[in-house]
């Protein structure tokens, strides 16, 4: 009896340990509600309305002055928010940035992932990327294999945002 | 706690005639073997306390790897779950594997017997939790996927790494919690049942990769990571310590030999084994190894026998009842027969003495340990011996016990006759004041179990009983 008095109050005091340790330190747990591993991004709302409005005009330009002029050769740097793909575990949106027709920004807003792993595999995952579509100069680059499902949907998200941006 | 087992008589005259065919004592004089230390139940406190934290921090870390985002988003709530449960199942799956391997510290203190009793006890807990955590987390996965259940199963085993070893791991542990039900595990012989519960050793290792590549609790978490390794690393470094390493290191320093097989009354035989170094294994009368005989067919399985008196080097003894295959064989040993031992293990020795005084209950075959503990008594605990038997032939070893129960001044009672008409009762009555002695009971589980609840019946204190059951 004395024992299990000990381990109770033994495992209540190593749980309440963990708690305050998490509590005083950098991660962000449960308890305070900050995401503990979803990066700063963009609030959740508005990936999601990227996603269900996506086709439409509306979403993509936050500094575009493109789209509907006709003239070919665009200048001026652009940008386009592709849509919100929905993959394996999470989803995921890409923003591309163009001066003129080169691509200078890819960058990955609304990763959300329902577990750990698949969200450790696109963080490494995403940079490789983004230097294949940096050097390549389309969205024609190899998925990786392992994060098969991370590397489509931001291939087609990269995609949907170069044809708002009518790049070839 | 109050006697110290040091003061044990010196061994009277003639009695210990270990040596082949009654010869003399061969090395009368010699240095006598040392007694297992005294448990020390603070060390065991702290032991217990350290592991209760490590469960407090297991179910912690699964609470705060998760975030209210995660918590929110499809699935959430069950791979949340799933993974408390993995983590709280696994955490007590290594508690089990702790309580079975034969920390000689924790052993001293609490047996055997009340470790096993334990390890049984908390089994439903680890596997039902992660079964649960296995289903909590397909239908988590399915959700977070949006896809059927069943539909995950094959994402779910080949989408991530170290899933499928340990699936395998998962299969192997429900397959072998599935024998160790009673209806079940009573079917099986128990030396196969054995062979088969070695697996779950393999199981928790196969499980262990997902565990750390995939639990969100050391995912991107190297210190988790570390932890939890170096726990599971020091758990099988102990059991391979102790369950292996120790008792091959003893088996080889004493190189024990058959020397001679004596009958002592029907179906009871004496082993008497000649070994180098008996001096130096710390044994207390009372305890019991678990012998290895190194024979064709039997080498395999261990066996618990308590010595039927302390070592006298270079001379070690147990008394055996033939009752199965194995027992049966034993008789036929050969002489010369290699003997490999894991122990002692065992609380019922003088170390557990509370009182002055000292009451033995011996049923049958009960009476090998009761009379290697005579031997280690204090002097002044005036044993009260009672031997139970159902015939006078099988009353194994009564002139050694009378002989010792002379030299201490106590006294020695025989009952025997069929059960019906020799009541438990009836054996109470002949030591008379029992609240005032610590009393020790051995024999097979039903007389054990009988005796104690007719002791507790008599208001003697729990702590002043003690039980060494025979599984026959």
């Amino acid at each position: 009896m004395k024992r299990a008095a000990i381990a109770v109050v033994a495992a209540v005091g190593g749980f309440a340990g963990v708690l305050g340790f998490n509590l005083g330190g950098s991660r962000a747990p449960l308890l305070q509600g900050a995401g503990a591993s979803t990066p700063p991004a963009t609030p959740p709302g508005s990936s999601s309305s990227a996603s269900s409005s996506s086709s439409s005009s509306s979403s993509s330009s936050s500094s575009s002055s493109s789209s509907s002029a006709s003239t070919p050769p665009p200048a001026g740097v652009r940008s386009a928010l592709g849509n919100t793909y929905q993959y394996g575990y999470g989803q995921l949106a890409v923003r591309v940035t163009l001066n003129g027709s080169t691509i200078t920004r890819v960058d990955t807003v609304g990763l959300q992932t329902a577990e750990s792993y698949s969200q450790q595999l696109a963080q490494q995952v995403i940079p490789l990327l983004r230097h294949e579509v940096l050097a390549a100069q389309s969205a024609k680059v190899n998925g990786f294999s392992g994060a098969t499902y991370t590397s489509e949907a931001y291939i087609y998200s990269l995609q949907s945002a170069l044809d708002k941006l009518k790049k070839k | 706690m109050t006697a110290k087992p040091s003061s044990a008589p010196p061994r009277p005259a003639g009695l210990l005639t270990l040596g082949p065919d009654g010869s003399p004592e061969p090395s009368r004089g010699a240095p006598s073997a040392p007694r297992s230390p005294a448990p020390r139940p603070l060390l065991v406190d702290l032991a217990v306390a350290a592991v209760a934290v490590g469960f407090g921090l297991s179910v912690g870390i699964a609470l705060t790897a998760t975030s209210r985002h995660q918590l929110a988003a499809p699935g959430g709530v069950a791979l949340f779950l799933g993974n408390v449960t993995g983590l709280a199942g696994t955490y007590l799956a290594l508690v089990m594997v702790l309580l079975i391997s034969r920390i000689p510290f924790v052993e001293r203190v609490l047996g055997q017997d009340t470790l096993l009793r334990w390890h049984r006890r908390l089994a439903p807990w680890p596997i039902s939790l992660i079964i649960a955590h296995v289903i909590i987390l397909t239908i988590g996965y399915a959700q977070a996927a949006r896809t059927g259940i069943l539909h995950e199963i094959g994402p779910l085993v080949n989408g991530f790494p170290d899933m499928g070893i340990a699936t395998a791991g998962f299969v192997l542990m429900v397959a072998v919690s599935i024998a160790s039900l009673y209806p079940i595990r009573r079917r099986i012989k128990r030396e196969n049942w054995w062979g088969l519960h070695l697996f779950m050793y393999l199981a928790l290792a196969l499980a262990f990769a997902h565990e750390i590549v995939l639990g969100p609790s050391f995912v991107g978490h190297p210190m988790t990571q570390l932890v939890w390794s170096v726990a599971w690393a020091a758990t099988a470094g102990l059991v391979l310590a102790y369950r292996i390493g120790l008792p091959l290191v003893r088996s080889v320093r004493h190189g024990l030999v058959v020397e001679e097989i004596r009958p002592e009354g029907p179906g009871v035989v004496t082993l008497i084994l000649r070994g180098r170094h008996l001096e130096r294994l710390a044994v207390s009368g009372g305890q019991f190894f678990e012998w290895r005989f190194l024979a064709r067919g039997m080498w395999w399985q261990a066996h618990p026998f308590s010595i039927s008196a302390r070592p006298q080097p270079p001379y070690l003894r147990l008394t055996v009842k033939c009752v199965g295959d194995f027992t049966t064989a034993l008789a036929r040993l050969p002489v010369g027969t290699r003997v490999a031992l894991e122990g002692p293990y065992g609380t019922f020795t003088a170390h557990a003495l509370h009182t002055r005084k000292v009451a033995l209950i011996a049923g049958g075959i009960g009476v090998t340990s009761v009379r290697s503990l005579l031997e280690d008594l204090p002097k002044g605990t005036r044993p009260v011996v009672v031997l139970r038997a159902s015939s006078e032939e099988e009353l194994v070893l009564r002139e050694e016990i009378a002989e010792l129960v002379k030299w201490h001044g106590g006294r020695l009672h025989e009952v025997v006759g069929p059960r019906t008409a020799q009541p438990i009762e009836h054996l109470a009555e002949l030591i008379g004041d029992l609240r005032k002695r610590d009393t020790y009971v051995s024999g097979s589980e039903s007389f054990v179990t009988s005796v104690t609840r007719l002791l507790a019946l008599l208001k003697v204190p729990q702590e002043a009983v003690h039980a060494d059951v025979y599984a026959l």
